[in-house]
């Protein structure tokens, strides 16, 4: 989930649960406010009373020691005063019912009071109805929700449309600095514009490692391609050496076969050289992709270069490739390369009487080109490692060879786009699926 | 002939000079290219084989200056940069070839002869092997008016090379190297040139011996021309 979905998300539960907390509160709230207004109105009422009874006297209310008693038509209040007995006393405000004479029990809150005129003791009872009290309750709970999900909405919008400003800095570093670079090869360095420190400081630091990460490649590929330049000059002399030896008139037989023995081994400091060099050169972009040519005549040409190998193994090969299908903006010695160092391990790991077959098939938006062979396979375990250089997986086999050809070929086919699919049977063959994009292969 | 050789590495220049006055060239030889520059100017050569590193000079200043004393001296870089820019470059200023280190010295030798082939248009270059005739300017085999239709390139490449050679052993090594040159291979067994000669044999056999071909036991295989 996407940091700003959960951050809305977040906000708008939290939110949430807080409204739906605090319209659970309001009836209490509510009966809390209005019982305190209620009391309020109930002390006053009884406080003017008093001042009457003071100033008037209590015969006002009780004459002859008949008890007083009034209320509203409808009962929502009601007054009543009655003489009790001396030692009674109260002061409380509470809730209650009443009976009348109608026969009806109303509840009410009850204000109830003792006090003394002329050595008598008098009980004050004022009420006031509490349904009128929890009728109002219910549509203010309603209004109070009702306003509430309302702001709620507005803030949500509002978070969304903050978060998506203030989180975009963000996604521009994850769209240009982490999505879609192609590694080791960075873009140059464009500040993404923010107000946001950490962003700012996650932009630096994501650019600092990978210029560190570039640094070190681009290291590595100068050692590479100094070191294989500078061991050309030594090989070269060695070999100038021995040749000249080889043909000294008064050398045995049995030294040239020594200075042969020489000449091998040079030669295989040669192509390890040679190798490092051209993947070095390929990875430095050393090589232009302008050549155009039909893919049969190129098949055809590393066919000329290695059919005396397949004949060596009585292998059959067949390719089947319509003739017009043409590579475009490619390099026609690497992809040459490619096909023979492909074709080459086809022949070097399959069994005398074995087959190699060449497809191409028409994708979607893409060309496949595929080669299979059904000669010793490789280990599934195996499999994702044998584009490592110096990788040697398949020993058992008594051939000479250092393991640079599949690096060659994962070189080649990045320089180019070109995606490398490997699928094999142990003892049942290999097919190396070459996945050509359409702007290398075109069908006219 | 006359041979101007520019290597800053003496080893490699002592043996360059050894191999072409074998093969009677008459060899100068500068570790740098102050003093080739000198001799440019002053005497006239056929070959002059340039070291593009040099350490006082550029290579490339060395080949126009070169082409401006004596345009028909032919002149071939030797590199061990091999960078394809320098070829490019080296090639428009007039390179008459390009080799790069480290390469096999028959390799130089039958660039050298190539070279002298063109620029003296040889036109009638046969040769006579047995019952074969060889014609190296069309690349075509022989037999007493029938030609012999079957040899592939690859073949003939490896005939010419030894015929080039003749009387001399090449190894395996040697004539792998000529005819797969081009190609960074992943293995350096270089077993497939018997196969190769066992075609040869056997192609030529139908006509008849190629007994010229001869196979030196261990060592490699050679051609035999009485001069």
């Amino acid at each position: 989930m996407r940091l700003r979905t959960k951050l809305t998300l977040f906000n708008a539960i939290s939110k949430l649960v807080i409204v739906v907390l605090f319209v659970l509160l309001v009836p209490v709230l509510i009966k809390n406010i209005s019982s305190n207004y209620v009391d309020s109105k109930l002390i006053k009422q009884k406080n003017k009373l008093l001042q009457i009874v003071k100033s008037h006297g209590i015969e006002t209310y009780i004459e002859n020691g008949e008890p007083y008693g009034s209320y509203l038509p409808l009962k929502e209040e009601f007054i009543s005063l009655d003489e009790v007995d001396p030692n009674y006393f109260l002061d409380t405000i509470k809730l209650g019912k009443r009976l009348f004479s109608e026969g009806d029990t109303l509840e009410y809150r009850i204000l109830s009071h003792t006090f003394k005129v002329k050595n008598k003791n008098y009980l004050l009872e004022i009420g006031k109805s509490v349904d009128t009290l929890d009728e109002t309750s219910i549509p203010l709970q309603n209004i109070a929700f009702q306003v509430l999900l309302g702001m709620i909405l507005l803030t949500i919008l509002a978070d969304q449309f903050y978060s998506n400003y203030v989180l975009k800095p963000l996604r521009l570093i994850i769209k240009t600095k982490l999505v879609g670079q192609k590694f080791p090869n960075f873009n140059a360095y464009k500040k993404v514009r923010t107000t946001t420190t950490d962003f700012e400081y996650l932009d630096i630091s994501i650019h600092k490692m990978v210029e560190t990460i570039a640094d070190k490649f681009q290291k590595e590929r100068e050692f590479i391609s100094n070191a294989s330049h500078e061991l050309m000059t030594p090989i070269s002399i060695l070999q100038s050496k021995i040749e000249n030896m080889f043909e000294e008139e008064d050398i045995s037989d049995d030294l040239k076969v020594r200075l042969i023995e020489m000449q091998k081994i040079l030669n295989r400091l040669k192509s390890i050289t040679k190798t490092l060099l051209l993947i070095s050169q390929i990875e430095n972009e050393q090589f232009l992709k302008e050549d155009k040519v039909p893919v049969t005549e190129l098949l055809q040409d590393v066919y000329d270069e290695i059919s005396i190998r397949l004949q060596d193994k009585n292998i059959s090969y067949s390719i089947d490739i319509p003739e017009n299908w043409n590579m475009v903006n490619i390099n026609k010695f690497l992809l040459f390369n490619l096909f023979f160092n492909l074709i080459n391990n086809a022949i070097k790991y399959n069994n005398e009487g074995g087959y190699i077959q060449i497809t191409g098939t028409a994708g979607h938006n893409n060309f496949i080109i595929s080669i299979a062979d059904n000669g010793i396979g490789i280990d599934a375990e195996a499999i994702p490692f044998i584009f490592n250089r110096f990788k040697k997986f398949r020993q058992s086999l008594q051939q000479d060879s250092f393991g640079l050809g599949l690096p060659i070929v994962k070189s080649i086919a990045t320089f180019h786009d070109i995606d490398i699919e490997v699928i094999s049977d142990k003892g049942a063959g290999s097919t190396f699926k070459l996945i050509f994009p359409t702007t290398l292969i075109v069908a006219n | 002939m006359n041979v101007l050789i520019i290597e800053d590495e003496r080893a490699l220049a002592q043996e360059l000079e050894i191999f072409l006055t074998n093969y009677n060239y008459i060899c100068d030889v500068c570790f740098n290219g102050t003093s080739a520059s000198e001799k440019i100017a002053v005497n006239l050569y056929d070959f002059i084989l340039i070291d593009l590193g040099l350490p006082d000079y550029d290579g490339l200043d060395l080949l126009r200056e070169a082409k401006k004393v004596d345009s028909e001296a032919a002149c071939i870089i030797l590199t061990a940069r091999a960078e394809i820019n320098d070829r490019i470059k080296g090639l428009d200023l007039g390179a008459d070839d390009y080799l790069p280190k480290p390469f096999s010295l028959l390799e130089l030798q039958s660039r050298m002869q190539a070279i002298i082939r063109r620029k003296f248009g040889v036109k009638n270059n046969t040769i006579e092997l047995g019952d074969f005739l060889i014609d190296l300017t069309n690349r075509t085999i022989s037999h007493s008016n029938s030609v012999v239709n079957t040899i592939t390139k690859k073949e003939f490449d490896l005939i010419a090379y030894l015929i080039l050679h003749k009387n001399r052993t090449l190894t395996r090594m040697q004539l792998s190297e000529h005819i797969w040159g081009s190609v960074v291979n992943n293995d350096y067994d270089s077993n497939y040139i018997d196969a190769h000669i066992k075609n040869i044999r056997k192609k030529l056999n139908a006509f008849g011996s190629p007994d010229w071909l001869e196979t030196v036991r261990g060592l490699g295989y050679k051609i035999k021309i009485n001069a």
